[in-house]
């Protein structure tokens, strides 16, 4: 298993993704672990369409995603791992998946989500999530593409400003 | 009830204006809601207009120049949906979703990430040559794809609605973009290579000089594939250059050539 | 003559910097594009040219990808043009120093162009809030306009961002240009070709192209030996 990136972007594989982090972290393979996704196949489709042939996509749901990773079928590869919401990242970590750094792209603004950073939006529930992984040792930064200055999750909190 | 040519016509024009709102909460959403509302207006009765609008306002992004074949499928099903009333047969935000990012990464690879450098660099040819037409021939050559992409894509999509996936979904463009990033690098040492040349011209240095300007941008460029950003290492570069420079003429002064 | 070129500068830096992202992105926004035509409207075009070629591929790789914001290249060329010209007459120094002396001032003040902009849409975070209060209220046009308020943010962005490059501009050069003059005269051809070089540079770093410096190198090789040879 060799994870270059771990990456909580609600917008899952889109442009900042596949132009500015592959080519950064020079990944060949992008795991996409959301349960919405895996169970749509016309979505999974939508999704691989968009990735060049050259680069491998696996889509699956959180469970299935952390046992592909830790069985030894990836070895050989340069691995970015996607999740699409907080909730997801704990529970693959919970699942098993030792993971050391996170980082924070997309989360998008909803009802009762505050903005952290411009395009950091949390609610509670985040909150405790992050807060958690945190407790067991994972760093957890937000950086939205590689040439943004790289800035940890507490530092945001103080950024607090309006309620959606 | 079809939503006339003249109303896509004025559909078409208001997506050059998709970005215009555009904020950290909603991205696009405004905009797609501004573009698509003279045709809900075509297709739902007054009154239910401010409910319709609600489903519209929410978060949206996608290329811009893919937006038109988004709206385009959008108006379609929305025909659709005011066809058979009551009973909405497909989800459309849904729909709106499940595209969106794949439409953005497509378009950003392809266009922002290929065309736009390969592009750039066949108009810098005629730039360094002192072509006044050089910002005409970029504006040209990079619009023609694009506009292609706008016009006909909007059309296909309001044809075709759900269908007009499977173009995408067909036609690998991921890939092509590739081909267009690979050609743009070409394109690009050919133009560095030109601008060498027309440097090293006039003052008649041996021609073999010109290759060793490689070294230093290979290590330029591995610094910044390490994350360096661009203001250091121009900063850098030009420092380095004028002390050169500087200590090159103090030399040339004390040694008398 | 000289308010006369920086509104046209103003004018050129409205027109261009709507195109970033507020509408049309047919990119006239592009230095290649933006500097030239500014120039031309000035009465230099080839001062514009030189300083497209310069600064359009700087940051060319960084992409508008998303919620990223890039520098202002556009803000960057327009006011580096508007400055050469307009301190070029000033000084009696139409010179590729000046217009050299100039980019540096303006470039790095491109950063304070994407300041700009990010605040731009930071402040068009409002918007959603009063279109929905419209729709509410079943005031549809009303809803449209608030839409087409955004436009107000960007303008300004970019019209702040030109007004910071031209105001530093206009008051570092006089000053430092005694000081300058000389050193950078000495290699102002080795800086000319150098700065199109690092873009290349910064885009052959970044471009998600599989053996890109191979690639690359063999091109610049192979023209380079048809140039020298043939």
């Amino acid at each position: 298993m060799n994870l270059v990136l771990i990456r909580v972007d609600n917008r899952l594989i889109h442009g900042q993704v596949l132009e500015s982090w592959v080519p950064f972290v020079q990944a060949n393979c992008i795991v996409v672990a959301n349960d919405a996704i895996a169970s749509n196949p016309l979505k999974q489709l939508m999704m691989k369409a968009s990735v060049p042939s050259r680069m491998r996509v696996e889509i699956y749901t959180v469970d299935e995603a952390v046992r592909l990773l830790q069985a030894t079928d990836l070895d050989a590869y340069r691995v970015l791992l996607l999740f699409g919401t907080t909730a997801d990242a704990l529970r693959a970590y919970r699942r098993g998946l030792a993971y050391e750094q996170l980082n924070l792209g997309n989360l998008h603004a909803d009802a009762g989500k505050a903005r952290f950073s411009c395009t950091v939006f949390l609610d509670a529930r985040d909150l405790d999530d992050l807060e958690m992984l945190e407790q067991a040792g994972v760093v957890i930064t937000a950086r939205c593409i590689p040439a943004d200055t790289e800035r940890p999750w507490r530092k945001l909190i103080p950024n607090v400003k309006e309620m959606e | 009830m079809t939503i006339p040519w003249q109303t896509r016509v004025h559909i078409w024009f208001r997506l050059l204006l998709l970005q215009t709102s555009w904020s950290y909460q909603r991205l696009q959403g405004l905009g797609f809601f501004f573009a698509l509302l003279p045709g809900l207006k075509k297709l739902y009765p007054e009154d239910q207009i401010p409910a319709i609008s609600r489903r519209y306002t929410g978060y949206f992004n996608t290329h811009p120049y893919l937006a038109p074949m988004v709206a385009g499928a959008v108006l379609k099903l929305e025909e659709e949906n005011a066809r058979s009333g009551d009973s909405q047969t497909i989800d459309i935000a849904e729909f709106k979703e499940m595209v969106a990012a794949p439409y953005a990464a497509i378009g950003d690879a392809l266009f922002w990430g290929g065309l736009r450098p390969l592009a750039a660099g066949v108009a810098l040819f005629f730039a360094v040559k002192g072509i006044v037409w050089a910002p005409l021939i970029f504006l040209v050559f990079y619009n023609l794809v694009p506009l292609w992409f706008r016009i006909v894509f909007f059309q296909r999509g309001y044809r075709q609605g759900l269908q007009s996936v499977e173009f995408i979904q067909n036609h690998n463009l991921a890939d092509w973009a590739i081909h267009l990033k690979e050609a743009a690098v070409v394109v690009l040492g050919g133009f560095c290579a030109f601008l060498v040349f027309t440097h090293l011209d006039p003052h008649e240095p041996p021609g073999w000089l010109g290759l060793l300007v490689l070294l230093p941008m290979i290590l330029l460029g591995l610094g910044a594939r390490k994350g360096l950003s661009t203001l250091l290492l121009v900063f850098l570069t030009c420092l380095t250059i004028v002390m050169v420079g500087m200590f090159w003429a103090d030399l040339a002064l004390v040694l008398g050539f | 003559m000289t308010p006369l070129a920086l509104l046209t500068g103003a004018f050129m830096a409205l027109v261009c910097g709507l195109d970033r992202i507020a509408v049309f992105q047919v990119l006239i926004s592009r230095p290649v594009v933006a500097a030239p035509v500014t120039a031309l409207l000035l009465g230099e075009p080839l001062i514009g040219l030189q300083i497209g070629v310069m600064v359009e591929l700087l940051w060319l790789a960084r992409l508008p990808v998303g919620a990223a914001v890039p520098p202002d290249d556009t803000q960057v060329a327009i006011g580096a043009s508007v400055l050469a010209v307009v301190m070029g007459r000033h000084l009696d120094a139409m010179t590729l120093t000046m217009t050299l002396v100039c980019l540096l001032v303006a470039f790095p003040l491109g950063k304070v162009g994407q300041f700009f902009e990010h605040r731009a849409r930071l402040y068009n975070g409002r918007l959603p809030g009063l279109v929905e209060q419209a729709i509410e209220q079943g005031k549809m046009g009303q809803a449209q306009w608030q839409h087409l308020r955004g436009m107000l943010s960007f303008a300004l962005s970019s019209l702040l961002t030109y007004g910071a490059i031209v105001a530093g501009g206009l008051l570092a050069v006089p000053h430092i240009w005694p000081l300058v003059q000389n050193p950078v005269s000495l290699s102002a051809e080795a800086l000319q070709l150098a700065l199109p070089l690092i873009g290349v540079a910064m885009i052959l770093g970044s471009i998600n192209v599989s053996r890109a410096i191979t690639l690359f190198c063999a091109a610049f090789g192979m023209a380079f030996l048809l140039l020298w040879l043939v």
